[in-house]
């Protein structure tokens, strides 16, 4: 790997007396998708709240294309390039699809009638098309994982993007479709996935390279391959062989 | 071409004009009270859509809009009587004055959960209040302020063509506002605060923008009035005020543009002819309000809407 394009190294979160990630290192390079897997509990959305600003780390350093971004505020991570989507989809619900697209495109000073043609051509892409100018709380559960995932592609900046269990509760169908998305703005903008999932099938497909985290600590990094035959592994996932 | 960056701008230039239009029709036909009613009817109109825009489209429930028109009435008052001031001076000035209080109150409460907000907002205008009241030698308290009128001839239907000038710009302004771009932050944030900074956008300047602009036009707003009244006294800052302007944002449409500005008359109308029976009119108000909530939530826009899909010839 040449120079990652996000590191972290030593990061801690406590929660009172809870020490949800407990000095945390990982290192992506660039254009690499980087799975990240555990057990329940063990830390994965924590770290992902850290690299976002959503969380301030307790200590512990981040750097994004080799500037710490540590402490600073989501939408100061998020201009700077590193974007996420969230577990539970988050959209505008009273906001159109369009207009939902729009909001990260307007947020870097895109010009509204070029923001609009992107926003449908995505859209179309993840064959909502049907549905653009409706409201977004009319959008199945699924739909709404879409709409949350194509919101990141808009933003002109974006360099890392980070998906929080993207294919949790959705059908085969919008799962192909995110991953098409994924594949088309990887080949054409080179962008940085880090993905966080339980779905083996979706992750040996998707990543380059696993991290595993148990008990808000990195296990081990290889590739999938590699990783589910290690002992420690399976012993972490209560002795279910990973598949 | 796109859908809506091809709206149409002179559409809204043109309603305005069209209504502003219609009330100096209308005067024509009212007498001396009925000029004031509607005056005053305008004052509201700009109260309660710029309210609006930062309750209603940004999700901040500010309790404080009544206590920047009071910080606007009483600046521009106070420049007036003590110092002798130009209406041409002290008008501006106490537009500043909202706008830098409006910032500064903004960055203190703007961080804060709705609840908070709201709480802490009602606390300051309760200052604001009690400020007014209490500072007997310099605010006069509740024997009022005499300031001088913007026409010395102090005719209602001077007033009207002003007020009207004045809702008609600031309304239109209020409206390039909200379908700027900034406008698809303030219902963003209002959506999903977290959400919206997670991708890019900066919720907090975006926040403390909104309140700070509507607090001046609330200021702006409070400014002239103080001028037409000519004698202010601290009820302007009374949260009874605020209540009002909630009343005719939730009975016109909360978080749609044209409602305040349909919700805000027919409530001052209806306020102003109540006023001989006290205090009643708020307890019909709050009929009409728990009314609205549970059975309308969307305010007389929305039936205005479902009133027109039924009689609207369909389309081919």
């Amino acid at each position: 790997m040449t120079s990652p394009v996000l590191a972290a190294t030593g990061l801690v979160k406590r929660f009172g007396g809870f020490t949800a990630n407990d000095g945390v290192d990982i290192a992506v390079g660039a254009g690499e998708v980087r799975g990240i897997i555990g057990p329940n509990g063990a830390g994965k959305t924590t770290l992902v709240n850290m690299i976002t600003g959503v969380e301030r780390p307790n200590a512990g350093e981040i750097l994004l294309g080799g500037a710490p971004i540590g402490g600073l505020a989501p939408d100061a991570i998020a201009a700077r390039g590193l974007v996420r989507s969230f577990q539970v989809a988050r959209v505008f619900g009273d906001m159109s699809l369009v207009e939902n697209l729009l909001v990260p495109y307007l947020a870097r000073r895109g010009r509204l009638a070029e923001g609009e043609a992107r926003a449908r051509d995505l859209i179309g892409r993840a064959n909502l098309a049907r549905l653009a100018d409706a409201p977004a709380k009319t959008l199945s559960g699924g739909q709404r994982v879409l709409l949350q995932v194509a919101a990141g592609f808009m933003c002109p900046q974006l360099s890392v993007y980070v998906l929080d269990e993207p294919f949790a509760g959705v059908n085969p169908v919008i799962k192909d479709t995110i991953l098409d998305l994924i594949a088309t703005e990887r080949r054409e903008r080179n962008v940085t996935f880090v993905v966080v999932s339980h779905e083996m099938d979706i992750m040996r497909r998707l990543c380059d390279r696993i991290t595993v985290m148990v008990e808000g600590r990195v296990l081990l990094e290889g590739t999938l391959e590699e990783v589910a035959s290690d002992p420690r592994v399976v012993a972490a996932y209560l002795g279910k062989p990973l598949r | 071409m796109s859908a809506l960056s091809a709206r149409r701008l002179w559409l809204p230039i043109l309603l305005a004009l069209a209504c502003a239009a219609a009330i100096l029709v209308l005067s024509r036909f009212l007498g001396e009270y009925g000029v004031h009613v509607l005056n005053t009817s305008l004052y509201y109109v700009i109260l309660a859509a710029s309210w609006n825009v930062l309750a209603g489209f940004t999700g901040r429930f500010s309790l404080a809009h009544q206590a920047f028109a009071a910080i606007g009435a009483y600046t521009s008052g106070l420049l007036a009587t003590r110092y002798d001031l130009p209406l041409w001076v002290t008008i501006p000035a106490a537009v500043l004055a909202a706008i830098l209080l409006g910032f500064l109150l903004g960055r203190l409460v703007l961080r804060m959960r709705a609840v908070y907000l709201a709480i802490a907002t009602w606390a300051f205008a309760e200052t604001i209040h009690i400020l007014l009241t209490a500072a007997y030698a310099i605010t006069r308290g509740e024997l009022g302020l005499s300031v001088p009128p913007v026409f010395s001839d102090m005719d209602p239907r001077s007033y009207l063509y002003l007020f009207t000038g004045l809702a008609v710009v600031s309304v239109l302004g209020l409206h390039a506002f909200v379908r700027s771009p900034l406008g698809y932050f303030m219902r963003a944030i209002r959506d999903d605060e977290l959400r919206a900074q997670s991708l890019g956008v900066d919720t907090v300047a975006i926040k403390t923008l909104v309140f700070t602009v509507t607090s001046g036009v609330a200021g702006l707003a409070g400014a002239f009035y103080g001028h037409y009244v000519v004698v202010l006294s601290p009820q302007i800052a009374d949260f009874s005020e605020m209540a009002k302007i909630i009343v005719m944002v939730v009975v016109g449409g909360f978080g749609s543009f044209v409602g305040p500005l349909i919700g805000a008359p027919p409530v001052q109308i209806l306020s102003s002819y109540l006023a001989k029976y006290g205090e009643w009119d708020m307890v019909i108000f709050a009929v009409v309000v728990i009314g609205f909530m549970r059975f309308n939530p969307g305010g007389l826009v929305d039936l205005v809407r479902a009133g027109w899909r039924r009689v609207r010839p369909t389309r081919s």
